[in-house]
């Protein structure tokens, strides 16, 4: 049977009831009503297949209706049957049937029609106008609008006439079956009526015909019910129409039909029965009864496929819901039988199912829920009471306890104690569920009694006590042995405890007595000893304790242990035979009724219904969305039932609900914010469950009816007692998870963060109630109570905690305290920065592109890896691992060794510091603008034209300065024109007589006229006409590179020639700080070219020409190449650094002063050379730089009053404004980068005292001292040290510390010596060849002034003319600073009377007084003397390292060493230094003569101070001793050091080489 | 280590305005959200004081050349697009395709007086494949309340980013109210290194 088909027979029985009980009072009234209904029932034919119809098919779906409506034009429900179906229903009986009925119910109709005229007449005048309507619209109405339970239409014509037949001749069996009681005849009214409306009992033996005979009454029924209204409209259709069916369709059945009897129709037949076997084959066709068998794995799973065991393979498996495996083996079987697809079966055989969805924790109804925890909990105490109370008795019966009587005491006792607690807890349970159910009662009979005194009920709630009955008996029973237990029990503890005590009172009853018979026996030796010793008494002292005669314990009386425990069973337990009480709450009370109520409750009413709620969704505090406003039940509650999907991009943070309500049209009022926690990820669409958040609202409301209102005192008594105070509060109901996208992947926000796993595990609800919310902070607990509860780690459900558990366990909850900003970016990566960094190529791109020294220009980089040398990287490397590693071995002396490092240091902070200035590029250094020629230009021009071709004198013209961006090795070159030299050192007469044979005899007269004092006249005489003086030649060497002019004659000779070197910068590097850094030095060299006649027979000199060139030194001149950078050029004559003296050579100044060439020059001695050196193309010089540094000093933080700074400026302005090129200095910057005014670093600083005491008597020499101590401080220019960044200035003690400075430190040092030996000195600023802008100190003497160059330590007079200071800016003495405004500026010329306002603009003047500065100097200079010691072991070790380059220098020759000579010389070179190279020429020329006779002698002693060793090494290579190739050649090399206070060293190298004369 | 090379320049722009233009770029290869401040550009500092601009991403490692700069001003006297043809070359050698390089342009004008403003922002990846690529980068520039819009019409100056992330992450954007400047052109050669090795054909 068809499940649809009992649904609609239920319906309709209930419909049926329905209207039997409600109708009962109207049948009467409107029986005329149903009279017609039955009139009509004929029409039913379409209707009962309609219901039919509806058996089969769908039972609602109104789709279907309208488009019935619409295809078929049915004009009336009668034709339809028949005129779609015109043979069939003729050939059944049916029609017949159908026909004798018609008839009875037209007879019926007749007779009511007479019983009911009046009736009649007052309906008809309203349905009347109805007929006028079209058939359809009407039967719109009739049949199909009003009713949708039995409308339902087919549209295919073929079922509709199969069911039609059907239910035709089911119609007829049925007919036969009613009729059997009155065969002739047609049926009462009544009997028709009941026909139609009755509800027949089923018929056993048509089971299957009773529930459609049934249905199709329903049907009838409710079409009657349907047609109520309407009744009066089919009447005469029906008729009509019925009349019309009968003539032409059903006519012959009808004919046939009214005169057969009831016998035709019926046949009387044997009961149908089909034997069991056959009815057994026949279900075995049909039936299929699945074997309990256990189904072969193989069956279920793909052919050769072993079964997968997840589970051990680390796959989670929920635990499978409990099935008995019968079960599971019929439902295999099944799945095998019914789809052989196998897809029902998993990898394992098994089939597949969802985990256990069965919840540990207990889910309970809403109602009543604390009485039914105390139930629930009630029952295990009383399971586990009996239980423990069978392990008693149990363990009593010693025969069937094995164990040992001891643990089984031990065991019971423990029982024991648990029963009693357990009884304990049990009390009161049982004492809470009474008083419960007393309360609910109570409640509940308030609520009765409010009711009834209200006289309304406003809610549905009802409360029913269902009495459960109990047999009396029994039950008492069971309380009587439930309380004769305890009784029993509690007996047994008092027994035990009486035993106890008894115990206790027995030994102690025995003590008692001992001390009684004690005390007896004392009290009779007392009474024997008192005569004794009558003091005995008071020796005995009071007893301790008089010891009480122990009171043996009451035995525990029953009576009253039972009367005890009766009266708590009384108190506490349901009395037996009394009924169970089980209090039911429903929904099914009937509310009262608006009009019934009073009016203030009609009131209260009304304001609830003008009431209305919503709710605001909130996300993240945002509002998304919101419900509909739903007013607000009677019972006070909402119904939203509206699901809000959202789709979030943010973190889910917070969800809100905020519960508005509405009252009438005004405003809307926030009752209560609702927190709702973001579900889980588990928690998914369908999944959710509701769950309740309660609310309330602090909000006051008062109200004018008999609402209670919101935080209002009212009271539920009649006297106003007990006042409460309720708040608006409520219960949001709600469900909140996660959607499941199309493809059925939840829509979750991902998992990985960790605190999110964190905080779904805080949700956890076993893990907060094991060890409590606070347990959850701490991870170690945490981590315990997962390892203790042993979670199952596959489980999806528990993979953020056992993520943080793995986290907590394996690193002492270590936490990662950074944020992964690109979390996948290790995945992507192609290499690891490990591979990255090796890389040698890119180190060296990236070395280069910082510019570091080692890398910077390197020109090509190599493509490969493999290309690239290791030791590419080995210097730069060095040098960053030596940073702080001082390095004794390329500079000897540990002290210079540290400055030097401490220098490489500041330079290094420095060009950090100033590495912003070399991106600095001026509008000048990127574009080159020509002047655009202007009108006085034009002229210039024109006046050009008359100028002559060639000028006597001509002049040199400025060239095109060219910006270094774009240049390359080879591109610069420097020249250097040579022009003149006067004063060259002419050779001695020895050369000559040298020539001469070599005799013993000659070399003693020679050693005799070896005064030159009292040859030279002589000499003088004969020279210019016989013998070549001197030939000299000038060598320039720059960069190892060496060009020589050619070979002139004379002591004054005029080379004109133009030497052309290459210039190549380092590294290929031709940018302004790399030029500006560059430390190469141009030598030129003076030598003599000395031919000798290596003949050794006179006889061949006329066939042949053998001589030897040998070139003697003779001086050099040394130019920095930053000066010629910076100057551009260098033109100008300067004085040939000689050595003090030269063997073998002599000036011969009484020539060059007898002949009267220049007075003046006979004021200074020594040779001088005129050069001019300038570049090929001409650099641009980093002057910018300078500029850019001086706006950078400027931001520099000073110490200066800012009055003073600004005074500075505008002096400085106002300076440059009318002197733009001389020097004006008045801040500079201090080595810590600060800017200091200048006059700060002048004031008098005592010299060593040991220089002062050299020469107490002669203030002349003490000056010259200390000038040569200051110029014996070794010089480094700032511009290389610090890149040409800028000057700083270093005080005088750091000077000192430093041993390392520029021309100010110098010049400071000397001028503050200066003053400190009371003279009048000056800090002279100017410009100077060959250095430049330079200091120069000036000094007052009586009457002259007096030109110190502090870095040389030589002075000049004013008015000398080789004088390198060309002209003079500023003179700056402590106090002050004046400004050269005369009109010329080269001290020769000018005035230096600085008193002359006119000639000297000073700085403070009566407008700004001098305001006292203080200096930065130190109060005085601590000098230490040097380690004499150490200087010796230096010059010992200078001394080994020159010999080894001298050695290095002639590979292809051997190298002898004349130790002879060298010691002389060593000795002479002390001498030397106390004469500072004066006057000791000629004794120390005879004495070489004296001691080595033999040999030709050419050599020099090297004066420096001692910074470093290169510079020494390349002196001494620069004066081409080692160039001798003479094969018996032998050197002599010897080295002094003379030290000075603070470690300043003189170093006197003196090389020689010597030819033996044979 | 895979290597980029961005070889090109910025020819210059079209549609602005204003006339006198200059242009301040960047290529970054950070990903969002890192800001560090610009220490050591003065050029860009000179106007715009202490710019912030993306720290380096990880990937990523310049290996030579200069990753911002500023162009000169051009003042176009023929026909409406201002050339300004600054070279950029970069030299990037790289771990991962993340954070692959942008290019973030600033365009601003100069007024007669001298003053800068603000003429649009804009930004665009470097192209990912190898060749020459022309690109057009349309800019757009905060335009701020009417009451701005006004001052900028008289006296210069308007809304400008206060960082400049803005330009690349659309996050805040939302909340801006801009108005379009005009277009950007710039050519950029591309030559990649080394990227097949890793499976990034190209």
């Amino acid at each position: 049977m068809n499940p649809q088909e009992e649904k609609v027979k239920i319906i309709t029985e209930e419909f049926i009831e329905n209207d039997e009980d409600a109708d009962v009072g109207r049948q009467k009234t409107s029986r005329v009503q149903r009279r017609k209904r039955k009139k009509q029932l004929p029409t039913a034919g379409p209707d009962e297949m309609v219901s039919e119809k509806s058996h089969l098919g769908d039972q609602q779906e109104p789709g279907h209706e309208d488009p019935n409506a619409d295809a078929r034009p049915l004009s009336m429900p009668t034709r339809r049957g028949p005129r779609s179906l015109p043979p069939i229903p003729s050939a059944s009986r049916t029609g017949f049937a159908e026909f004798s009925m018609r008839e009875r119910m037209r007879e019926k109709l007749q007779a009511a029609r007479s019983k009911a005229e009046s009736a009649l007449l007052q309906e008809i005048p309203t349905p009347r106008p109805r007929r006028l309507r079209s058939p359809s619209e009407k039967e719109l109405e009739t049949e199909f609008g009003t009713e949708p339970g039995g409308k339902i239409q087919t549209t295919q014509q073929e079922d509709d006439s199969q069911s039609y037949s059907r239910v035709k001749f089911r119609d007829s069996v049925r007919k036969i079956k009613s009729k059997t009681p009155v065969p002739p005849g047609f049926p009462s009214a009544e009997e028709a009526y009941n026909f139609f409306t009755f509800n027949f009992d089923p018929e056993p033996e048509e089971s299957e015909e009773k529930p459609k005979a049934k249905n199709r009454d329903g049907a009838n029924q409710e079409e009657g019910e349907g047609e109520e209204e309407e009744a009066p409209v089919p009447e005469g259709i029906d008729k009509t129409d019925e009349e019309v069916l009968l003539d032409d369709k059903d006519a012959v059945d009808f004919l046939l039909g009214l005169d057969r009897g009831a016998e035709d129709i019926v046949a009387v037949r044997p009961a149908d029965y089909e034997s069991v076997h056959i009815r057994l084959q026949k279900e075995k066709e049909l039936l299929f009864i699945p074997s309990r068998r256990t189904v072969p794995t193989y069956k279920k799973l793909p052919e050769n496929v072993q079964p997968r065991f997840l589970e051990d393979e680390g796959l989670y498996i929920g635990a499978r819901l409990e099935v008995p495996r019968t079960n599971q083996n019929i439902m295999e079987n099944r799945l095998l039988m019914q789809e052989p697809g196998r897809r029902w079966f998993g990898d394992d055989g098994r089939i597949l199912a969802l985990p256990n969805p069965i919840k540990p924790f207990p889910s309970r109804p809403l109602v009543l829920t604390q009485e039914q925890d105390i139930k629930a909990e009630l029952e295990t105490l009383y399971k586990k009471l009996q239980a423990l109370r069978n392990a008693v008795q149990v363990s009593l019966n010693p025969a069937k306890t094995p164990k040992s009587l001891d643990t089984t005491r031990r065991a019971i006792n423990e029982y024991k104690s648990e029963i009693r607690q357990t009884r304990k807890l049990r009390d009161i349970e049982q004492e809470k569920d009474r008083t419960l159910l007393k309360t609910i009662i109570k409640v509940w009979k308030e609520m009765k009694s409010l009711r009834e005194f209200q006289r309304f009920t406003n809610t549905p709630l009802k409360l029913v006590l269902r009495k459960e009955k109990v047999d009396q008996k029994a039950d008492e029973e069971a309380y009587e042995a439930e309380i004769q237990a305890e009784i029993s029990e509690l007996l047994e503890e008092h027994r035990e405890e009486y035993e106890q005590r008894m115990d206790e009172y027995r030994s102690a009853h025995q003590q008692w007595k001992a001390w009684k018979k004690a005390q007896r026996t004392k009290k009779k030796k007392k009474k024997q000893g008192v005569e004794e010793h009558p003091d005995d008494e008071m020796e005995e002292p009071y007893p301790e304790e008089d010891p009480v005669k122990p009171v043996p314990p009451e035995p525990t009386n029953q009576a009253v242990i039972e009367q005890e425990v009766r009266e708590r069973a009384a108190q506490s337990r349901r009395r037996p035979g009394e009924p169970m009480l089980v209090p039911e709450l429903s929904l099914a009370g009937s509310v009262t009724p608006n009009d019934q109520c009073p009016r203030v409750e009609v009131l209260r009413r009304e304001d609830v219904k003008r009431r209305s709620v919503y709710l605001k969704v909130l996300f993240n505090d945002k509002e998304v969305s919101r419900t509909n406003s739903r007013p607000l039940g009677a019972d006070f509650r909402v119904h939203f039932g509206q699901i809000f999907n959202l789709q979030i991009v943010n973190w889910p943070e917070s969800l809100t609900l905020q519960v508005y309500e509405t009252v009438g049209h005004s405003g809307t009022t926030l009752l209560a914010e609702v927190f709702l926690p973001i579900p889980e990820t588990t928690v998914v669409t369908g999944r959710a469950p509701l769950e309740e958040v309660e609310f309330s609202s602090n909000q006051h409301v008062t109200l004018d009816h008999e609402g209670v209102g919101s935080g209002v005192p009212f009271s539920f008594e009649a006297d106003g007692s007990n006042q409460l105070t309720l708040m608006t509060s409520g219960k949001v109901s709600n469900s909140v998870s996660w959607a499941i996208g199309e493809n059925g992947i939840p829509l979750i926000p991902p998992l990985s963060q960790q605190n999110i796993g964190f905080r779904s595990a805080l949700k956890r609800a076993d893990a907060i109630s094991s060890i409590g919310t606070s347990g959850l902070t701490d991870m170690k607990k945490l981590a315990k109570w997962a390892a203790e509860s042993k979670l199952d780690p596959n489980d999806p459900n528990n993979a953020p905690l056992m993520q943080l558990i793995l986290v907590a366990t394996s690193g002492e909850s270590y936490v990662p305290d950074f944020f992964r900003l690109e979390q996948l970016q290790q995945e992507f990566n192609f290499v690891s920065d490990e591979e990255l960094n090796r890389s040698k190529r890119f180190r060296l791109l990236r070395l280069r592109s910082q510019e570091v020294p080692e890398f910077r220009n390197y020109k090509q980089i190599p493509v490969y890896d493999r290309e690239i040398m290791e030791k590419v990287f080995q210097d730069y490397e060095k040098r960053l691992r030596d940073r702080n590693v001082i390095e004794t071995k390329d500079h000897i002396d540990t002290h210079r060794a540290i400055v030097a490092k401490y220098l490489q240091q500041v330079r290094e902070s420095v060009i950090n510091r100033f590495l912003i200035a070399k991106h600095h590029f001026l509008l000048a250094d990127l574009i080159v603008e020509e002047e655009v020629p202007n009108i006085s230009i034009l002229g210039l021009r024109l006046f050009k034209l008359a100028e002559q071709k060639r000028p006597l004198r001509p002049r040199r013209k400025g060239r095109k300065k060219v910006t270094v961006q774009n240049l390359s090795d080879g591109d610069i070159k420097l020249l250097v024109n040579i022009i003149r030299a006067y004063d060259i050192p002419v050779r001695k007469p020895i050369t000559s007589k040298f020539q001469q044979p070599p005799r013993s005899s000659r070399t003693f007269s020679e050693k005799q006229a070896a005064s030159p004092t009292t040859h030279s006249p002589t000499h003088s005489a004969d020279y210019p006409l016989s013998q070549v003086l001197v030939r000299p030649f000038v060598e320039v060497s720059f960069q190892r590179t060496i060009c020589h002019t050619t070979t002139a004659d004379g002591p004054n000779p005029s080379w004109n020639e133009e030497l052309e070197l290459p210039f190549r910068a380092p590294n290929g590097d031709y940018s302004t700080t790399s030029l500006q850094s560059v430390k190469d030095d141009v030598f030129i060299n003076i030598f003599d070219e000395v031919l000798y006649d290596v003949l050794e027979d006179d006889r061949e000199r006329a066939s042949g020409i053998h001589t030897r060139i040998e070139r003697h030194w003779l001086g050099c001149v040394k130019i920095p190449f930053s000066t010629i950078y910076f100057q551009a050029k260098i033109d100008g004559t300067f004085k040939i650094d000689t050595p003090p003296v030269l063997l073998g050579y002599s000036k011969e100044r009484s020539v060059v002063a007898e002949r009267g060439f220049d007075p003046v020059r006979s004021l200074s001695e020594g040779s001088y050379i005129t050069l001019f050196i300038t570049m090929e193309p001409q650099l641009v010089p980093g002057e910018s730089v300078r500029e850019k540094t001086s706006d950078m000093l400027k931001k520099f933080d000073s110490q200066e009053d800012e009055k003073l700074l600004q005074a500075t400026e505008k002096f400085q302005a106002e300076c440059a404004l009318k002197f733009p090129n001389r020097q004006c200095l008045t801040t500079v910057i201090d080595i810590s980068g600060k800017t200091v005014f200048i006059t700060r670093y002048l004031k008098p600083l005592n010299p060593p005292q040991e220089l002062l005491n050299a020469y107490p008597n002669n203030p002349q020499a003490t000056a010259e001292l200390v000038a040569r101590y200051v110029s014996l401080i070794p010089f480094l220019p700032d511009t290389v040290s610090f890149a040409g960044i800028c000057d700083l200035w270093s005080t005088s003690d750091q000077f000192l510390d430093l041993l390392a400075g520029d021309e100010e430190e110098h010049a400071v040092l000397l001028c503050n010596y200066f003053l400190s030996l009371g003279k009048k000195a000056w800090l002279m600023m100017g410009n100077a060849i060959p250095e430049g802008p330079t200091a120069y100190v000036l000094t007052r003497e009586q009457s002259h002034y007096l030109i110190w160059n502090p870095c040389s330590g030589h002075f000049y007079g004013q008015f000398d003319t080789f004088c390198p200071l060309k002209s003079v800016g500023c003179l700056i003495g402590p106090d002050n600073i004046w400004f050269n405004i005369q009109r010329h500026d080269s001290p020769l010329r000018i005035n230096f009377d600085i008193t002359k306002p006119k000639l000297w603009k000073s700085f403070f003047s009566r407008s700004l007084p001098y305001p006292g500065l203080s200096s930065v100097q130190p109060e005085e200079l601590i000098y230490q003397r040097t380690d004499k010691a150490a200087a010796a072991e230096l010059q010992d070790r200078i001394e080994k390292i020159l010999k080894e380059k001298i050695m290095d220098w002639r590979p292809r020759h051997l190298t002898r060493w004349n130790r002879y000579c060298t010691s002389t010389l060593r000795h002479f070179l002390p001498l030397l230094e106390r004469s500072q190279g004066e006057d000791v020429e000629d004794d120390h020329r005879a004495e070489l003569l004296k001691q080595l006779g033999d040999y030709r002698f050419s050599g020099f002693p090297l004066h420096m101070p001692y910074s470093e060793l290169k510079p020494l090494i390349e002196a001494v290579y620069s004066t081409g001793v080692h160039n001798i190739d003479v094969p018996n050649v032998e050197f002599a090399l010897a080295v002094y050091i003379h030290p000075y206070p603070k470690n300043v060293l003189s170093v006197w190298i003196y090389v020689a080489s010597l030819i033996r004369n044979r | 280590m895979a290597e980029v090379h961005v070889i090109g320049q910025i020819l210059g722009a079209t549609g602005f305005s204003e006339s006198s233009l200059f242009c301040k770029w960047g290529i970054h290869t950070a990903s969002v959200g890192l800001l560090l401040p610009c220490t050591f550009h003065h050029v860009l500092r000179r106007h715009l004081g202490p710019l912030l601009v993306l720290g380096p991403g990880a990937a990523w490692k310049l290996l030579s050349g200069v990753r911002e700069g500023q162009t000169q001003v051009d003042t176009p006297q023929v026909g409406d697009m201002a050339y300004w043809s600054h070279p950029i070359d970069l030299h990037f050698a790289t771990k991962g395709l993340q954070g692959w390089p942008r290019l973030h342009l600033q365009v601003w004008s100069q007024d007669s007086f001298g003053r800068c403003q603000l003429a649009g922002y804009g930004f665009c990846h470097v192209p990912s494949s190898p060749g020459t690529h022309q690109l057009d980068c349309p800019t757009w520039r905060p335009l701020g309340s009417w009451r701005e819009q006004l001052a900028r019409a008289f006296v210069g100056g308007g809304p400008q980013l206060l960082h400049g992330d803005a330009i690349y992450s659309g996050a805040d954007r939302y909340r801006l109210h801009t108005a379009a400047g005009g277009t950007v052109h710039l050519e950029l050669g591309l030559l990649l290194r080394h990227f097949d090795r890793y499976g990034v054909e190209c």
